[in-house]
């Protein structure tokens, strides 16, 4: 069988965990037609990926404490000609990524997952950090008559760089030693598409408006990424929250009664909308 | 995690975090709000590898700013132009590099865009005090220490940058500078402005508003003879001369005196200088506002622009970077202690 890697990167909280449940649920429950087919159970420990499923049909918050550590974890497929291909994956915590921005270095295991196939890069649409500065901040609590604030100076840490000055970086960092293992496909998965799809962007448009220097880097190909933006819904709206006794949400109740759970995936991609979330995958892999 | 010392020992649940080394929680928690901190990971999750914090670990490039030797190195490896910005301490050097980055931050300037860059820590950290996230109730930017010069590195394509273009630019104290006109041996150290496809020297509009206008005039002249004296004007070369705060100059009473004197200034250095620069051209800018009178960056687009406009001597001996597909193949010769040289 043949073996391929897809590497997952993405900042913490930007939906790596729920795409792979999401993913492992619709390629185990087969009752969505996708690119990519459920290629049967090997010999192999699929119980973090039988767990995270279990939380996501759930509708529940990936529990972080439950998920941290490195992990890699296979799913036996079998692509559109039939054959079957074994795709490994990484299921890191995003501060591994964050590491990499803040700390600049990377630990050994993690360097070698990084050199693996095709990149899904998450970015969470919702939770975008753009950069804003005083003098427009200023202008406009004068203009609402509000008091110009005027804290403690915070210090600079690397942390509060914008998202798509930390994501360039990491894909950068991708492209140069002692990661580079030269150009590769990307796709850049847009999470939590469904607070984002009001705005009436697709999801390159998005990209652009949003993050505009990051699709600026993507578009000079200065690193030669061949890339494809997506926005995904891998959710469908918002979840239970991990804490125990938290009250249960409506939004949740609903997702958990709509008859099949791959109903709840939406995937953007240029002029499509799908339930399948093996298309990206299946690009990556080509 | 744990320390090894003498010291207690600080654990914390998460793998991934760092504490015991670096004080912080990896989350940016207060460390009595991480539920993490001070529990062992063992205890918190019995199914989860147990990792050491200090693992074996790769160390990526830092993107701080470049060394004179990682600067050669960008030269050797594509097209690039390299730009010496002079001035006294004051006179806005830091605003113009952290608004100029900051505006890729929101889109393409005049029809430039961004490629990549060795530098985003370098640059963050030199944008910060003019982010609101600083919480400083006006902009403010840090004085570049004297020491070595160090290079920001951008490099961008479309537009005045053609496919490609690598833009160095120079970072050093303006106090040294200034020393050339006392002294002409230290134009020797200035590696970066023999080298220089453009230099910029910059003309800060908040002095030409006050009683020190005849002596900023006076200053960027010799400052400038001594560069020549020294055997540090390259002949044939291209000077930016920017007139900066160009909002705080609009907006004084002062503002057509600053002007005109800005204008003298062009015609003097013109007069004295143009037998060996090819090119003087003046700019206005208004780098980081202190008020929003002004767009931020008003006139950097263009200063952009003439920086990656042709220059008559080629920067470097330009070696494409071939593509191979086997690691091997990709192995480099590294060489160490290399120095800027001419063009």
């Amino acid at each position: 069988m043949a073996e391929r890697s897809v590497v997952i990167i993405g900042l913490p909280a930007s939906g790596k965990t729920t795409f792979l449940a999401a993913l492992w649920h619709l390629v185990t429950a087969r009752d969505v037609e996708t690119t990519l087919r459920f290629g049967g159970l090997r010999a192999g420990d699929a119980s973090h990926l039988n767990a995270i499923a279990a939380r996501w049909r759930d509708a529940k918050v990936q529990d972080r404490t439950a998920v941290s550590g490195n992990r890699l974890v296979s799913m036996n497929l079998l692509n559109s000609d039939g054959v079957p291909v074994r795709v490994t994956f990484p299921d890191v915590p995003g501060e591994a990524y964050r590491r990499m921005w803040e700390d600049r270095d990377c630990q050994v295991e993690i360097a070698e997952v990084l050199q693996a196939g095709g990149v899904l890069l998450f970015i969470h649409a919702d939770t975008i950090q753009t950069p804003k500065w005083i003098v427009d901040e200023v202008a406009l609590s004068k203009r609402l008559g509000l008091e110009v604030p005027d804290g403690e100076v915070v210090p600079w840490h690397p942390r509060l760089s914008p998202t798509q000055v930390q994501i360039v970086d990491l894909l950068q960092l991708l492209r140069t030693p002692p990661l580079d293992v030269g150009p590769r496909r990307l796709a850049v998965m847009l999470s939590a598409w469904d607070k984002a799809d009001g705005e009436g962007l697709s999801p390159a448009a998005y990209l652009e408006a949003k993050l505009p220097l990051l699709a600026q880097y993507l578009g000079r190909r200065a690193d030669l990424w061949t890339s494809r933006v997506y926005g995904l819904s891998a959710q469908g709206g918002d979840y239970d929250p991990v804490e125990e006794h938290a009250d249960r949400l409506p939004a949740a109740e609903d997702l958990r009664n709509l008859d099949r759970a791959s109903m709840r995936i939406r995937l953007v991609g240029i002029d499509s909308k799908t339930h399948d979330l093996t298309e990206p995958l299946a690009w990556l892999m080509e | 995690m744990t320390t090894e010392d003498e010291s207690p020992k600080i654990i914390c649940a998460n793998p991934d975090c760092r504490v015991a080394e670096t004080g912080r929680c990896v989350e940016g928690l207060a460390l009595d709000a991480c539920h993490h901190y001070g529990v062992d990971a063992e205890v918190m999750d019995d199914e989860a590898p147990v990792e050491d914090g200090r693992a074996e670990s790769v160390t990526l490039p830092s993107g701080g700013a470049l060394t004179p030797a990682q600067a050669a190195d960008v030269l050797r490896w594509g097209a690039a132009r390299v730009v010496a910005v002079i001035g006294p301490s004051d006179s806005g050097k830091t605003s113009l590099i952290a608004s100029l980055y900051d505006l890729f931050q929101e889109g393409s300037v005049d029809g430039i865009e961004f490629s990549r860059s060795r530098t985003l820590h370098a640059f963050e950290h030199t944008c910060h005090d003019a982010r609101a996230l600083s919480r400083r109730g006006v902009p403010h930017t840090h004085r570049t220490p004297r020491g070595e010069v160090s290079f920001y590195h951008l490099e961008v394509g479309g537009g005045a940058a053609g496919e490609q273009l690598a833009l160095l630019i120079g970072d050093r104290a303006g106090e040294e500078y200034r020393e050339a006109a006392d002294d002409i041996t230290v134009v020797s150290r200035f590696s970066e402005v023999a080298r220089a496809d453009t230099l910029t020297v910059l003309v800060n509009g908040e002095r030409l508003l006050g009683g020190g206008r005849h002596n900023l005039r006076h200053d960027i002249t010799m400052m400038l003879q001594g560069l020549r004296d020294g055997g540090g004007l390259r002949k044939g070369g291209r000077l930016a001369l920017v007139l900066t705060k160009l909002d705080a100059v609009q907006a004084a009473e002062e503002a057509a005196r600053a002007l005109r004197d800005f204008e003298l200034l062009l015609q003097d250095l013109q007069r004295l200088f143009g037998d060996v620069l090819a090119l003087i051209t003046p700019f206005r800018v208004a780098a980081s506002p202190k008020t929003d009178t002004m767009p931020r960056g008003t006139g950097v687009g263009a200063l952009l622009s003439f920086w990656l406009g042709q220059v008559d001597a080629p920067t470097s001996v330009v070696r494409r970077r071939p593509v191979h597909a086997r690691m091997f193949a990709r192995l480099q010769a590294v060489e160490e202690s290399l120095e800027l040289q001419h063009g």
